[in-house]
């Protein structure tokens, strides 16, 4: 007997056969080899010669480091793949460090770690933002961190841009610090150079291992000890295994290379108290009735096609379920409760822009589930909040903020997944990156941006016509498509997921068919972290 | 009748013999060495003594235990199987001294036919054809020239206490002859404590065939037939069947009157056995070889072809009642093929092998029968004789028989340790032996044409002898992959890849959190388990295992990658299935079976008459750590201030893990150091009496790995830095001059300060070491 039994089970309207089905599944299927083909580019890491020679030291390269750390076979939610992607000539693929969630010893962990084969393994700004949104998924989701740390520091050359700001270097060892204070084990891995503020890494860890006559910890390097004072030394002198295992007690573990460094991680964790249980209900976890890989199937890819998004859930949910909620009010909103691999979810999705109702209907919802611990599942397509003058009158601004401030103030995980546009106060709404979700995940056939390029372009358009003509000269059309064609092309360029997600402005771009399993995984990690009190700001009545 | 027979033997001969006896509602006493206290033949008898030791000196060929046995279990007659004391006229006297009855011939015959010349001597008074030779006892190195120029060469020169071929020398000419006889007298010493020699004419390409005969104690003697024994490997029987293609009728009745009438001659009583050989290129003619007084390991396959059960008939006969048949009675019936399972290694020139018995099938169905020492849960000790069973089949017709006997031992397996049964399925393969042209060196010839090129490239076809180890090497690359090459290595990678997913996610997958679902999910694609396996102790073979990637994939099934020498073997959509010690493997479109054991972290899959032990390591070729070792050595250092106590080992000394090095005496305890790792010493800083300080370096040693590439990092290579020194890291340690990791053999480490060397090496009083 399924305690969801009395939920209706949804039935996909959509006909998997037909050719719309398949045009729309072979559209992302190709959108899917594009990101494929990045994944692959960015998970080879630095280039062959550097691999080679990090091989030859007796070294793992970072993936093989992660995949010997984790339990065998177990998932590996990996964050920010694609970061750094089109930036830095394409230097530093992944931005040179490895991020993700992994299980280690039977507990789900951060795992950050350095690809020493991407220049040395140091610091780009986009590896700092990596490497910080690493450890805010820990904070936030009360992760034990593991630090595999093999970097030569800051990447110099930007050191502006990677130094001084509160979000950048230093507050990887101010997140240590803070987190330790709250529990939250840090552990590191010593498996190459710590160098500089790097050294930090393991000296703030709670426990650290390094590896004999391969790990280096030291403020300054042989030649910056030269430099300042003339002592020539080596580096396995100034900071190798043996001098802070016997010595200097930076470290607690001496270890024989990288598989038995990873081992003892893996011992390490194991010691470490039971995981606290879930701030929710979990059920046993049931497959949609409908193929989760059939969920190409049912989306376009293009976001100014319409569609039934409830077919998508249908794809999505366990077993299918789908209580909804004010089905007939404000209908541009989907809300409703449903279970992900088990976890309860309250799923709000858009189905066409927002007007007053649906934004209404979205605050109300998203209280109830706030209220009911049930943590929030956003599906954003959304060209934004309907405008005119009638809905100006209506008060659609004061609406759709009662629905940000519900979404900003909801103490529940939040999870958002853009499934095709994300346009302006729409994405504050539906939970954009601004609004604190858990993760938040993009679609390759996504498209962000403050509005669409088309309205952008059209925008501009009128203020220059309104300017030129303002000034008793004239505009051919031919002159207002060549003022609109790069603005749309900058906005098409800018509002690509890949150059998002390079930004990191989100954790990943997905393929669609994986949206369930990134969100089970997701919930699964957000069940560590307890719920604060229930707190709102005032609502503009 | 009897009432109580002790079997005074173990193994499969002794499960046999309790078999009849339970039959004839006897009941059977086992006796067991203590290495045997958990065999089956202790499991089998109706009651068990021990009689001694695991060593046979110390308890299976020990007359007193045994017989001490029998008094206590009250026994009326001993059994004594064959081999250990079967024939040994000082056993059967004995027993007649404690009034228990040997089931065997008199102790004169036993003495007589034992003697090889005088058995010689005696067959040729019968009348029976003999080897042309000198088989009289004393000759002198002198005579066996003489002797040797009469035979004519080739000669063989064969000790006279020998048996089973061993000590024997083939001589082509005069001039290697007196070295021979020196070479061939040392044996015989060595080995039979007698160094008297015969010398023979050499038979080429002998065979095998010999007679049964059985006598009761009332004058009547029958034969039950020939064996023919051609399949010998270094002059042990591997294969026998019944009868032998190589006689005609006349040839046949003429070899069992000659056999029959030596039986009479030297007096016999019970089961014997008279052995000839037969030229390959004659058969009509054959040589008395020797009497063998006692029941035949291939005793079966007459039993098989005359419907007549031989271990009942020695009872009856010892037991003083007539034999229940006369000649013309005898009949016999299709013909029957038997092939002796050995625990050896055919792959290391068939050196015997031992250990546990973790899972066991023995093969059933009609015609196959099975005599079995071993079962699960016993072990094979290398203490006796390394036959473990024997596997016998008939069928109308040779041929049949042969095929039967085949597929039989394809169903037959042996976990836990190497078997010849893949041998003997190839061997039952070769063309001579399928045309049954066979001879004493034909199981060598094979060999060395199957094991020498070790791929058996065969002769094409399922029935090629060579193909049979070979198509199931799982070393094999890609050039013959079917899932046949591969197949044990897939079946193992699942199968470990499956308990993992168990380990991770309990037993329903279905219900567990999404991260315990073992499905090596990543972004867009499941990540491979990569694996290092070794097949029989090879060389590791890496083996990359991951969920089958197909959208909407049942679990279970697996994607499988195996790092061959010809490149990529991918297997996908594998599955594997076990009940019991029963393992299924579905990949390819096939279906195959294997029986299943762990050992350890091992795994033994048998299939074919094949067994592989398979293990995994998670660990990369090159680490250094390997799995939980100790590590690459380096300095043994005082774990507290103190005085050496002792030094127990000097520069240069190979020391092995574990090794007492040094022992230091600090607050009024002894510490002992150890060696970390097995190695060299090369550096002793610590003298007796000496005073030292905590930490301070006592004894290098540097780890005897070689050719590991850790190992070749340690020592301080100038120039080797740790960090890819990127362009524009400054601080990067990558600055030429950094060197010498540490732990290296007598690098840093060493105690250099010489300010404390004066309190550190005060020398106590005699000082030396």
């Amino acid at each position: 007997m399924n305690v969801d039994d009395d939920v209706p089970v949804l039935r996909s309207g959509v006909d998997l056969s037909s050719d719309a089905a398949r045009a729309n599944a072979e559209a992302h299927a190709a959108l899917g080899r594009e990101l494929s083909d990045k994944l692959a580019w960015a998970r080879a890491g630095g280039p062959e010669e550097s691999r080679r020679r990090h091989e030859e030291r007796g070294k793992l390269l970072p993936r093989t480091r992660v995949e010997r750390l984790l339990d065998p076979g177990s998932p590996f939610l990996e964050l920010s793949a694609l970061a750094a992607l089109g930036m830095y000539g394409d230097d530093a693929p992944a931005a040179g460090i490895v991020t993700g969630i992994g299980r280690v010893a039977g507990r789900a962990c951060v795992v950050v770690a350095n690809d020493a084969t991407v220049k040395g393994g140091t610091y780009f700004p986009m590896t700092v933002k990596k490497h910080l949104r690493a450890q805010e998924v820990a904070l936030q989701n009360r992760l034990p961190c593991i630090y595999l740390v093999d970097s030569g520091g800051a990447f110099l050359p930007m050191q502006d841009e990677v130094f001084p700001d509160r979000e950048h270097f230093g507050r990887i060892f101010y997140n240590q610090a803070t987190m330790s204070s709250m529990g939250i084990p840090q552990i590191a891995a010593v498996l190459g150079s710590c160098t500089a503020g790097g050294a930090y890494v393991p000296a703030m860890s709670d426990e650290a291992v390094i590896v004999r006559g391969q790990g280096t910890i030291f403020l300054g390097g042989p030649p910056l000890v030269k430099a300042a004072t003339g002592e020539v030394v080596t580096a396995e002198e100034l900071g190798g295994g043996e001098l802070h295992a016997r010595v200097s007690g930076v470290t607690d573990h001496l270890a024989e290379d990288d598989d038995d460094a990873l081992r003892r991680v893996r011992a390490i964790v194991a010691t470490l108290g039971p995981r606290p249980s879930p701030p929710w209900d979990v059920a046993a976890p049931e497959e949609p009735a409908a193929d989760p890989a059939g969920i190409t199937a049912v989306v376009p890819t293009d976001f100014r096609t319409p569609y039934e998004v409830r077919d998508l859930l249908a794809h999505l949910v366990d077993g299918s379920r789908f209580l909804e909620f004010k089905r007939e009010f404000g209908r541009t909103l989907v809300t409703g409760f449903a279970r992900i691999h088990g976890h309860p979810v309250g799923i709000v999705a858009n189905q066409g822009v927002l007007f007053s109702e649906s934004a209404l209907k979205g605050a109300h919802f998203v209280q109830l589930c706030d209220q009911r611990r049930v943590p929030l599942v956003f599906l954003q397509n959304i060209s934004g909040f309907m405008v005119g003058r009638d809905y100006e009158a209506g008060g659609i601004a004061k609406h759709g903020a009662k629905m940000v401030t519900a979404v900003a103030c909801a103490r529940v995980p939040k999870f958002t997944v853009v499934v095709g546009g994300s346009f302006g106060a729409g994405n504050y709404s539906m939970c954009g990156r601004a609004y604190g979700p858990r993760f938040l995940w993009t679609w390759p056939n996504a498209r962000i941006s403050v509005m669409g390029g088309e309205q952008a372009a059209s925008v501009l358009a009128t203020v220059r016509r309104d300017q030129i003509e303002g000034s008793g000269r004239t505009w051919s059309a031919d002159d207002e498509e060549a003022f609109k064609a790069p603005i749309r092309a900058q906005y098409e360029q800018q509002g690509h997921p890949f150059h998002a997600t390079a930004r990191l402005w989100d954790d990943g771009v997905i393929h669609p068919a994986d949206t369930r399993t990134v969100l089970a995984l997701g919930l699964s990690a957000a069940a560590n972290a307890p719920l604060g009190p229930v707190a709102y700001g005032t609502f503009r009545m | 009748m009897f009432d109580t027979v002790l079997v005074a033997n173990r193994g499969e001969i002794a499960v046999r013999v309790l078999r009849t006896l339970r039959h004839l509602g006897i009941r059977g006493v086992a006796v067991y060495s203590d290495a045997d206290a958990g065999s089956r033949h202790v499991a089998e008898a109706d009651e068990a003594y021990r009689i001694g030791p695991g060593p046979a000196l110390d308890s299976y060929l020990r007359t007193d235990a045994i017989l001490g046995a029998a008094e206590r279990s009250g026994a009326d007659a001993v059994h004594p199987g064959y081999g250990f004391l079967s024939e040994r006229a000082s056993f059967a006297r004995a027993c007649a001294a404690a009034g228990v009855t040997f089931i065997g011939p008199p102790a004169e015959a036993i003495e007589l036919m034992g003697d090889k010349i005088r058995a010689k001597l005696l067959a040729a008074e019968t009348g029976v054809p003999v080897v042309p030779g000198r088989a009289e006892p004393g000759l002198t190195d002198d005579d066996l020239l003489a002797a040797a120029g009469e035979i004519g060469f080739p000669v063989l020169l064969k000790p006279s206490a020998g048996g089973g071929g061993k000590g024997m020398h083939r001589v082509d000419d005069a001039s290697a002859l007196r070295a021979a006889i020196e070479t061939a007298r040392r044996e015989a010493r060595g080995a039979f404590g007698d160094d008297s020699l015969f010398v023979e004419r050499w038979v080429d390409r002998p065979r095998h065939v010999e007679i049964q005969v059985f006598a009761d104690r009332h004058g009547a003697v029958v034969h039950l037939g020939e064996r023919e024994c051609s399949l010998q490997r270094r002059h042990q029987k591997i294969v026998e069947e019944a009868p032998s293609p190589a006689l005609d009728d006349t040839t046949r009745k003429a070899m069992a009157g000659h056999a029959v009438a030596l039986a009479r001659r030297c007096g016999y009583v019970g089961a014997g056995t008279v052995e000839f050989v037969v030229p390959s290129a004659s058969p009509d003619t054959f040589y008395f070889l020797e009497m063998n007084t006692r029941l035949q390991v291939e005793h079966p396959v007459t039993e098989l072809v005359t419907g007549l059960d031989l271990v009942e008939l020695q009872l009856r006969v010892a037991a003083g009642e007539r034999l229940p048949f006369a000649q013309e009675e005898v009949t016999w019936r299709g013909h029957a093929v038997e092939a002796r399972v050995y625990a050896e290694d055919p792959a290391s020139g068939f050196l015997p092998t031992g250990g546990p018995v973790l899972a066991c099938a023995e093969p059933a169905g009609p015609g196959v029968r099975v005599d079995s020492g071993i079962g699960a849960g016993t072990t094979v000790s290398t203490l006796y004789d390394p036959m473990l069973a024997k596997v016998v089949a008939w069928a109308p017709e040779r041929d049949g028989a042969r095929r039967r006997l085949r597929r039989a031992l394809g169903q037959t397996a042996v976990l836990g340790l190497r078997t010849n049964v893949a041998f003997l399925r190839s061997l039952l393969a070769d063309a001579d032996v399928v045309a049954g042209t066979l001879d004493t060196g034909l199981v060598d010839r094979h060999a060395a044409s199957v094991l020498g090129t070790g791929t058996g490239t065969g002769t094409g076809g399922a029935g090629s002898g060579g193909a049979d180890r070979g198509g199931d090497d799982p070393q094999l690359g890609a050039g013959r992959h079917a899932l046949g090459a591969v197949g044990p290595l897939v079946a193992a990678a699942v199968a470990d890849a499956t308990d993992r997913t168990t380990a991770l996610a309990g037993p329903s997958e279905s219900r567990a959190d999404r991260w315990q679902v073992a499905d090596g999910w990543r972004l867009g694609e499941r990540a491979w388990d990569v694996r290092r396996y070794e097949v029989d102790g090879g060389r590791p073979v890496t083996v990359r295992v991951r969920r089958a990637a197909a959208a909407g994939d049942e679990p279970g099934a697996w994607d499988v990658e195996i790092d061959g020498p010809d490149g990529i073997v991918a297997v996908d959509g594998a599955r594997v299935s076990t009940d019991g010690a029963r393992l299924t493997l579905a990949a390819c479109g096939r279906t195959r079976h294997f029986l299943h054991a762990r050992q350890g972290t091992a795994r033994w899959l048998g299939s074919g008459g094949t067994a592989w032990s398979l293990r995994a390591a998670r660990s990369t070729p090159g680490s250094r750590g390997g799995e939980g070792t100790g590590g690459t050595g380096g300095a043994v250092r005082s774990p507290m201030p103190g005085q050496v106590a002792a030094v127990a080992v000097a520069p240069g000394d190979v020391v092995a893990a574990g090794d007492p090095l040094v022992m230091v005496e600090a607050m009024k305890m002894e510490h002992t150091l150890s060696a970390p790792v097995d190695g060299v010493v090369t550096e002793v800083a610590a003298e007796v009496g000496a005073q030292v300080g905590m930490d301070e370096v006592l004894v290098v040693v540097s780890s005897a790995r070689p050719g590991t590439p850790g190992t070749s990092e340690a020592p301080g290579t100038p120039g080797t830095s740790e960090a890819p020194g990127a362009p524009g890291t400054s601080e990067a340690p990558g600055a030429p001059g950094t060197s010498e990791a540490p732990g290296a053999p007598g690098t840093s480490e060493a105690p250099g300060a010489p300010a404390g060397a004066d309190g550190r090496h005060r020398r106590a009083g005699d000082g030396a070491r």
